[in-house]
């Protein structure tokens, strides 16, 4: 494994974290991939990828506004690191030499 | 609409603090989206999140609360300590000195009691002994440990709820035949094939479940392979015992100092030319020991309902009386050693011990720390004053009364701590001498490496120390700065808690004086009663097969020696309970079955053990029917029989025709042949030449033991060539039989002893204390005109009283756990009140011994010398 290792569910959130922009905290970014991936995301999952990923110094934080049906508490901001970046790309890019290794035959199902 | 509270506490309780508030912030949010879809719902939402967010990442670091230690306060603490030590030298010494003390009594009972429950510890299966109740008629009942050999076999059959067998049979000192050499062999065995299986000895060649298949399979311990065969791997290997060749197919560890079956060599219990159907199914005599491993859910009450049951069917005696005499009990393995006091015939039981004085340690162990903890409290608060300036500027300083508080805890901790290191060393240098005294070989080394033992005694020391020194730091801290600033001192009245600690302190050291005192009385009493025969300058010779045949020369030569007085054999050894048999007696009515002890005897058995007949004659050569067909009782038999005139009545063995009965031609005293536990039983002697006797009781002269026993050997050795001499003093014998007692009458008496010395040792540190406190007082009293000894009165008379108070309070208790203790004997003192005169007395003089040195001191000082400073 390499410095770049990451899960997918991982991967899933930092695209969605990068997807969010200026707006992924918490709620919204469990909203999204539900939305896109159409699965069930629970907080506890949630959270425990993100701290994971914060330690890993792909992503970083800080916290934004309090609102009153947060019952005054603050959202916490994610945001991609160049890192972080490089991570996504890196997967990416293995994902894409594996593609493009495969020979034209394997996939060709007619045959059978 | 709030989310549900006890979920908020919880997520707060567990998630780390630097995630909880953008989570909850999460879930509130979360929980408000879902209201819309029912009130319910989100609150469930809510748990569950909160449920699921608990995993590693969100939960955070165990950490223990002590909220904030503030180090560099503990290291002032710890110099004040240390400081305050060294000031008041003899006060500190006294302090932890006496804890320490009873610290290191504590560790050492603590020893004892784990030596004595680590017997058959290593035994994994879940055993029971078997064990009977015989109530035969003419003779008390008691509790036997052996039974026959069917039992085991066919119990096995008859109860599901037994999974397993094994029988020992003890066959004790049997000579083992090799080619170039002949040795003894001190404890052999016979046990069945599952013996290894049921015990967890350890084999170190051979399989336990097939070491032991055929007769004449032997398994021997290590120490006896090197003995007889000089190297351990001996399996396949041959040896001879009483003209049978057996062969060695196991080896065992030797056999562990806390088992309570001790053996050297096991063989098949079918070497003995036993049939195995029939010895399994033999019924009758009862002679070896059965153990059996219950399953894990057997009900043992409602088996042992079924027990009478199973005797009917299974003892098919001609008379239903089986379930008269016999009752059936199951003993489990740990009671075998420590609960069988109250059996007899125990003869495989090594060092068997009397687990009521296990409890008896633990108490007076706990009472000694008692009183050690006393002497720690009250001196602490006796000298508070020292510290009230200390209070004083610390408070004005701004500690709190609470900083004040855990100050003081934590010296009393650390001194607690220090107390058990020294105690620690009382023992590692006190233990070889303990050792000699009470026949042990403790070491506290092993346990000093055991962590679960450490921390224990670390626990426990923090705990004393807590304990021991809440009341005086409540009490120091409480000083209110301005006044003791100024110099006055906190109120001077009399400390009723102090008192009341004191009276407490010599309670327990009054109690245990006292019954010391009880203890060594009823020893004493035990070792001078007069118990019908002597027992002094007898040395008992083991008898063997060559022996017997050359008894009768034997004898004879023996006799021909100067230091020699008297010679008998006998077929059991005096100071067990002897083996009971069947006895018939003719009677008007007809001919009656009872059952008293029996022994063989030689012709001058009685005269040798000095045994004094009430009626009728002796044994004597003289008579042809007085080989087998005269009988001696004793005088408890006598009136269990009832007749009038017992002498002349026709009497016999079970098994001798009804017509052809023996005659009883004397009567003994009731000399106990039994230890002192136990009553006389009934009794009956008959010589028979012809039986083989176990053992030659020979009466030396006891001016010149020396020159008897080399006589003893010298004869021995003319007749006989393989078996080497064994011999063993009588009264040795009988010292065995209350070994039990004595040590607890040992460990107790040293007990007392301590908790005398630690109280007394508190009582000095206080008297002094209180008297400094009084030398002004005492000086205008001297002024006014009072002598010394009305002083030296004055001066005492607080702690007579005290004294006094824990005597009363100490006597009515100490008697009723005496009497119940006494009540273990057949044969005791009455509690002599006198001992208590005496244990009181000696505990106010040694008390008043203490307190004197100040007393006097105080009291012949120079006014002017208390009076001119102020």
């Amino acid at each position: 494994m390499n410095k770049y290792s990451l899960g997918e569910f991982e991967e899933v959130v930092m695209l969605t974290v990068a997807v969010l922009y200026e707006n992924a905290y918490g709620i919204s970014i469990k909203e999204e991939i539900e939305k896109r991936l159409e699965r069930k995301v629970s907080v506890g999952a949630m959270r425990t990828a993100l701290s994971r990923l914060e330690k890993k110094g792909f992503l970083e934080s800080e916290f934004g506004e309090a609102t009153a049906v947060r019952g005054g508490k603050r959202k916490r901001y994610f945001k991609v690191t160049p890192h972080g970046k490089r991570a996504l790309e890196h997967v990416m890019e293995t994902r894409k030499n594996l593609w493009e290794s495969i020979p034209s035959i394997a996939f060709d199902f007619k045959l059978a | 609409m709030q989310p549900p509270k006890m979920a908020k506490s919880l997520l707060n309780w567990f998630c780390r603090s630097e995630l909880i508030e953008d989570v909850e912030g999460d879930l509130s949010e979360l929980f408000a989206q879902r209201v819309s879809d029912g009130k319910h719902f989100a609150k469930l939402k809510y748990y569950l999140d909160v449920i699921l967010l608990f995993r590693p990442g969100i939960v955070k670091n165990i950490e223990i609360k002590i909220g904030l230690i503030n180090y560099s306060m503990l290291r002032n603490y710890l110099k004040s300590t240390v400081r305050n030590l060294m000031k008041y030298k003899a006060f500190s010494a006294i302090n932890v000195f006496s804890l320490s003390i009873g610290m290191a009594a504590c560790l050492v009972i603590f020893l004892f009691v784990k030596d004595e429950r680590s017997f058959d510890a290593f035994h994994e299966n879940n055993i029971y002994r078997l064990c009977e109740v015989q109530s035969f008629p003419g003779t008390n009942t008691q509790n036997v440990a052996l039974s026959m050999s069917g039992m085991g076999p066919t119990m096995t059959d008859e109860f599901p709820e037994i999974e397993k067998y094994t029988r020992f049979w003890g066959w004790g000192r049997q000579l083992v035949e090799l080619e170039d050499k002949n040795i003894m062999v001190e404890r052999m065995a016979g046990v069945d094939s599952t013996f290894f299986e049921v015990f967890d000895f350890k084999l170190i060649y051979g399989d336990p479940a097939s070491v032991i298949k055929d007769p004449l399979d032997a398994v021997v311990s290590e120490e006896m392979a090197l003995k007889l065969f000089g190297e351990i791997d001996v399996v396949g290997k041959t040896f001879v015992v009483q003209g049978d060749q057996c062969v060695v197919r196991g080896v065992m560890e030797n056999v562990p100092k806390n088992s309570h079956l001790q053996f050297d060599i096991v063989l098949s219990i079918f070497s003995v030319g036993n049939e195995v159907e029939e010895f399994n199914t033999r019924f009758g005599s009862n002679f070896l020991n059965t153990y059996f491993i219950m399953n894990e859910n057997a009900d043992l009450d409602q088996m042992s309902e079924k027990f009478p049951e199973y005797l009917t069917k299974y003892v098919q005696w001609d008379d239903d009386l089986v379930t008269d005499y016999y009752q059936l009990f199951l003993q489990p393995l740990p009671d075998v050693h420590l609960a069988s006091t109250n059996i007899e015939h125990d003869y495989n039981n090594f060092r068997k011990f009397n687990g009521q004085y296990i409890d008896v340690f633990i108490m007076v162990g706990i009472f000694i720390l008692i009183i050690a903890s006393v002497n720690f409290t009250n001196l602490t608060t006796a000298r508070a004053n020292n510290r009230s300036k200390e209070v004083g500027v610390r408070k004005t300083i701004g500690a709190r009364r609470r900083n004040l508080f855990d100050q003081f805890i934590f010296e009393s901790v650390f001194l607690s701590i220090l107390a058990l290191v020294l105690g620690i060393l009382l023992v590692i240098i006190s233990l070889p001498l303990l050792n000699n005294l009470i026949d042990r070989q403790f070491s506290i080394f092993p346990y000093l490496t055991e962590l679960d033992f450490v921390t224990f005694c670390i626990g426990i020391s923090v705990l004393l120390g807590i304990t021991a020194g809440l009341y005086p730091s409540l009490y120091i801290s409480s000083f209110k700065p301005i006044l003791v600033l100024k110099g006055l001192k906190t109120s001077e009245k009399k400390s009723y808690l102090r008192s009341a600690l004191i009276v407490v302190q010599f309670c327990l050291a009054l109690g245990m004086i006292v019954s010391t005192l009880i203890v060594v009385d009823q020893l004493i009493y035990i070792k001078n009663k007069d118990i019908g025969f002597s027992k002094d300058h007898i040395v008992l010779v083991d008898m063997n097969q060559e022996a017997d045949e050359h008894y009768q020369s034997m004898k004879e030569e023996l006799l021909k020696k100067s230091n020699i007085l008297g010679v008998a054999g006998s077929g059991q050894r005096i100071g067990n309970n002897f083996h009971q048999w069947g006895f018939k007696v003719r009677k008007d009515t007809g001919v009656v079955d009872v059952t008293p002890s029996n022994v063989h005897v030689d012709y001058d058995y009685l005269e040798v053990y000095g045994i004094e007949l009430k009626q009728g004659r002796s044994f004597s050569k003289e008579y042809a029917q007085d080989n087998g067909l005269s009988f001696i009782i004793n005088q408890a038999f006598a009136d269990e029989l009832g007749f009038d005139d017992p002498v002349g009545q026709k009497v016999g063995h079970s098994w001798y025709p009804n017509d052809s009965l023996g005659t009883i031609i004397g009567v003994t005293g009731n000399f106990n042949f039994n230890s002192l536990h136990y009553k006389v039983n009934t009794l009956s002697m008959v010589v028979h030449e012809d039986w083989n006797y176990s053992e030659m009781s020979v009466k030396i002269n006891g001016q010149n033991v020396e020159a008897a026993l080399d006589e003893i050997e010298e004869v021995y050795g003319q007749f006989v060539k393989t078996y080497p001499l064994e011999y063993e003093f009588l009264d040795d014998h009988f010292e065995e039989l209350y070994k039990s007692d004595q040590q607890m009458g040992s460990i107790i008496t040293i007990i007392a002893a301590l908790s005398i010395f630690i109280g007394c040792m508190g009582l000095f540190g206080l008297a002094s204390i209180s008297i400094q406190r009084r030398i002004k007082e005492i000086g205008i009293r001297k002024v006014m005109g009072a002598s010394i000894q009305q002083l030296m009165l004055l001066l005492s008379k607080d702690f007579v009283t005290v004294i006094l108070i824990s005597f009363l309070i100490a006597c009515p208790i100490t008697y009723y756990f005496m009497s119940d203790w006494l009540e273990s004997f057949a044969y005791r003192v009455s509690i002599n009140p006198l001992l208590f005169i005496v244990g009181g007395i000696a505990a106010l003089a040694i008390a008043l011994f203490t307190i004197s040195f100040h007393v006097i001191k105080a009291a012949s000082t120079n006014p002017v010398h208390s009076l001119r400073n102020e």
